[in-house]
Parts: C-alpha cells; structure tokens; sequence
C-alpha cells in the first residue's frame, strides 16, 4: 500500500482481487443491513453495515469503499424488499467514501500500520462523512425524489448518522487494530510474482 | 430465514421470467424513472397498477412479499405518519399550498384535510415503488441482472459485483448465523439482558470472524477467476443473455414509450409549465394555491433568518 500513488490509493487497482472483495463486501453489507442490527429500543437498531465500507477501504480504498456500500445497499434493499431508496443508498455510500479514506492519511492496514493518530484521524472522518452525506447528499435527495418532509428527514438524518459514529468509532476502531495486529504477523512474508 | 429472501436464483416459467435481462433492468428502470418523477396520484395509482399486475402473474410465493409489505406499513407508513403529524403537522399545506382545518388541538397539533391527502399520496407512491422493487426482484436472476446492467451501459466489472455479490449472499447470511449462535452459546450476550455498551463490544467479537471468513474466500474465488482468464478482454458476453423473443420486443417498445412519457412529464409538467404546488390535490383550486420553497420549512432555515 505505501508505495502506491496518491490515485491508486483514491482509486483502488481494479484487478480481479479488487472486484471479488468489493463483491463480497457488498454481500456482506447486505447481510448485515437485514440482520445485523443491534437493538437498542424497541422498532430501531443500530446497524452494523457500516464496518463493511471501514474494511473494505482499509485493504483497498475509498473508492472500492464508496461501490461496495451503493451496491451492497441497493441489494439489501432488494433482499429486503422495502423498495429501493436511492437517497439513502447513495448517501450511505457518500459516508463509505469519507470513512474508506484510511490509506490516503497513511493507515496502511495492509502492512499492519495503524496507529493511535490514525485512529483519531479516522473517528474525525467518520463524523465528517457521516455529516455530508446524511446532513446533505440524503436530504436533497429527497426532497427531489421521494418529497418526503425534509424536518423528519433531518430527524432521521441525525439518528442515523449518531448510530452510524457509534458503530464506525465502538466497533471499526477495535477492528482495525485487530486486522492490522493480523497483517502486521504476516508482513515478514514476500509474494513471489 | 429463507423464507425473507424474494430472490430467484433459478428462471422462473411465466412470460416475465422468459425475459431477456436486458428487458427486465430497462423496463425497471423506466418504472423508477416514472415513480420519481410523479407526485400525481392519477399517475401514480395505474403505475401501482401495473407492478402489481406483473407481480401477480408471476405466481409467486406471497408470505414473504406480505410480510415485507407489513413491516414496511408498520415501521415507514404508520410510525412515519404518527412522527410526521408530530414534527410538522403544516406538511400538507407545505406541498399542496391550500389549508382546510378538520381538527385543532392546542399549539402545533393540528389536523387538516392536506395532511392526510399528503399521507395517502405519499403512501400511493411508496407502494408502486415497492411493486416495482418485488416485481423485479421477482422476475431476475442475478446473472440476468448483471447482464441486464451490462447491456444497460454499465462496465461489466461492476455487472460482475452485482452478480457475485447476490451470488454470495445466502453462504454470508448462513455464516453470520453460526458464527451468532455459536457466539451466543459461548455465553457472548446480545440480546436486551446486556447493556448497549456490552452490546456493542460484543458485536465486536462476532463480526471479527465473520470478516475473515467472508474475506478469507477471496483469494480462492479471484485465483479461480483470473485461471478462467476473467478481465483478459475489454468486453465479455453472458451465459444468461439469450436471444429476444416476441414478448421481449414487445415489452421493450412499451418500456421506451414508458419512459419517453415520464421524460415528457418531467419537462412539461415539471419545469415548463409546473402545478404551483407539488402535490395535485382535487379540492385545491390553482389560482388560490400560496407556493411554499421546501428549504424554508426546515426547522433550522430559521435561525438563520431574522
């Protein structure tokens, strides 16, 4: 990862390993969309989708990130059969983008890199991520979409992304220590090409 | 659990199954066009109309479909309402621009004829949208969906994640639901007995493995495709893509003139010469109906207005 260029790191290379991760990514978000909520009170559930875009931009990211959140929401949708919501999906994969920002500040999780400043930078990402697309992208869309009435739109809004922080920041920091503590006993190793 | 998931993963018999992807992703794709674009319930109910007619004729399994359609009444169409009448009663007169008061309680509770023609409109159109989501998800398979998107314009390395993603869904769900059981008999709490902090560390200890399980699979399924020359050529073609019949011709020519009038709709009725208000409502009468901009009726626009 850290000798990779500043658009291959924003952009992900795309060989067949990309496409099958980003695939099972998105399979992976669905699943957990349906039934991987954590109850907290009656009716409403934290969802733990969101770690999937975390792990996803870690090995590969933001933009691998960005796909497997939009498809893997468009599919639960499917799955789940309430109806597909394109504002939510996209907006969902707006905040996949910002959160699988992790290689461009230099958390190469690959190379079992990640430390306290990463995770710091991290939380202050997830937060701005979760702001832009639910506090923007999702609103707007819609209200030109759906007109739904935009004041409970913001309400949700704001519900959705303080689960989304909860779970990115509880749960994704914990997780990214553990995958790069895993990488990290591995790093000794060298691919023969 | 089954028994949640709509999808085919085999062509079904009716006439929609028999359709080429291609078909089915267009005409989905006109449908949502045409769903978004309306708010008129004139349009929207024969849309409703359609999806369902489709659905029906597919002879599916209806328990999960009524069962998904009463969890989405209850949790969006019921509670949603109840929140809405809470939050801002004034919607009504916000999207169709006239006020006729049936109830007046104290303050901000309020009940007006608007609010509840707002209410239906928007369940109208929510329901033609998820008969449109069950009819299609009914109608493909997920190699006719990539195919479809393909075809569509799409590039087929994201055809392929769509495919391979629905492809590994039922393995996934069934991993996340041993790795939770097993979890659970080693006595990891996530019911409502623990507190939501123990709850969320303990979710920790269940996704951990699931993300090496799920993951550790992508080394076999990239080697297996790179050694069948997957991504050699700019351009592949599919296994499920079979030559049109009578119906596909058909269906596609009534999904062109389907969209070619939503687009009509869009720059007729919405930008050249729009409904002063959003939402058509029989009893409003166009020359008393007061415009309202959205952005002004969030409740935060205030605060920076004096």
């Amino acid at each position: 990862m850290a000798n990779k260029s500043f658009g291959q790191k924003l952009l992900g290379v795309w060989n067949t390993r990309t496409i099958v991760t980003v695939a099972i990514g998105a399979a992976l978000f669905g699943v957990l969309m349906n039934y991987g909520g954590i109850p907290v009170f009656t009716n409403t559930s934290l969802t733990t989708a969101m770690i999937v875009p975390v792990v996803v931009g870690a090995m590969y990211g933001p933009l691998p990130a960005f796909v497997a959140a939009g498809v893997g929401n468009v599919i639960a949708d499917l799955i789940g059969g309430w109806g597909l919501w394109f504002d939510w999906s996209v907006g969902n994969a707006v905040a996949a983008l910002f959160v699988g920002l992790l290689p461009i500040y230099g958390a190469y999780i690959t190379d079992g890199v990640f430390e306290v400043k990463h995770a710091v930078i991290y939380a202050i990402c997830c937060v701005i991520g979760n702001a832009v697309a639910f506090g923007v992208v999702t609103p707007i869309l819609t209200a030109v979409f759906y007109g739904s009435d935009l004041n409970v739109t913001f309400l949700q809004a704001i519900a959705a992304s303080l689960g989304n922080i909860a779970v990115e920041v509880v749960i994704g920091i914990p997780i990214l220590f553990i995958l790069a503590k895993r990488y990290k006993s591995r790093s000794n190793l060298e691919e023969d090409e | 659990m089954n028994n949640r998931l709509v999808i085919n993963y085999t062509p079904g018999p009716t006439m929609l199954h028999r359709l080429t992807g291609f078909t089915k992703v267009f005409l989905f794709i006109a449908m949502t066009v045409a769903i978004i674009a309306t708010y008129d319930i004139r349009i929207l109910i024969p849309l409703f109309l359609i999806n369902l007619a489709e659905m029906i004729s597919m002879k599916p399994n209806y328990k999960p479909i009524v069962i998904m359609f009463a969890i989405t009444f209850v949790t969006v169409t019921l509670l949603g309402n109840v929140m809405l009448f809470l939050v801002s009663p004034d919607v009504g007169f916000n999207n169709i621009g006239v006020t006729n008061m049936l109830w007046q309680g104290s303050g901000r509770l309020y009940l007006t004829k608007e609010f509840l023609w707002y209410c239906l409109v928007i369940f109208v159109k929510r329901t033609a949208s998820f008969a449109s989501v069950m009819a299609f998800a009914l109608a493909t398979t997920p190699s006719e969906f990539a195919s479809g998107l393909n075809k569509v314009g799409l590039p087929y390395k994201v055809c392929t994640i769509v495919s391979l993603a629905y492809r590994t869904i039922p393995d996934i769900a069934n991993d996340f639901i041993n790795i939770r059981n097993s979890m659970m008999m080693r006595g990891v709490e996530l019911s409502k007995k623990a507190s939501l902090w123990k709850r969320l560390k303990n979710t920790v200890l269940i996704l951990v493995p699931l993300i090496f399980t799920a993951f550790g699979k992508v080394g076999n399924i990239a080697n297996a495709m790179d050694l069948r020359g997957y991504g050699k050529h700019r351009k592949r073609t599919w296994y499920a893509e079979h030559e049109t019949s009578k119906w596909d011709t058909i269906i596609r020519i009534l999904a062109v003139i389907l969209l070619a009038a939503a687009v009509y709709y869009i720059i007729r009725y919405r930008i050249i010469d729009p409904w002063p208000a959003r939402i058509w409502c029989p009893w409003a009468d166009p020359n008393e109906i007061v415009s309202v901009n959205q952005i002004d009726t969030v409740f935060f626009m205030k605060w920076f207005k004096k």
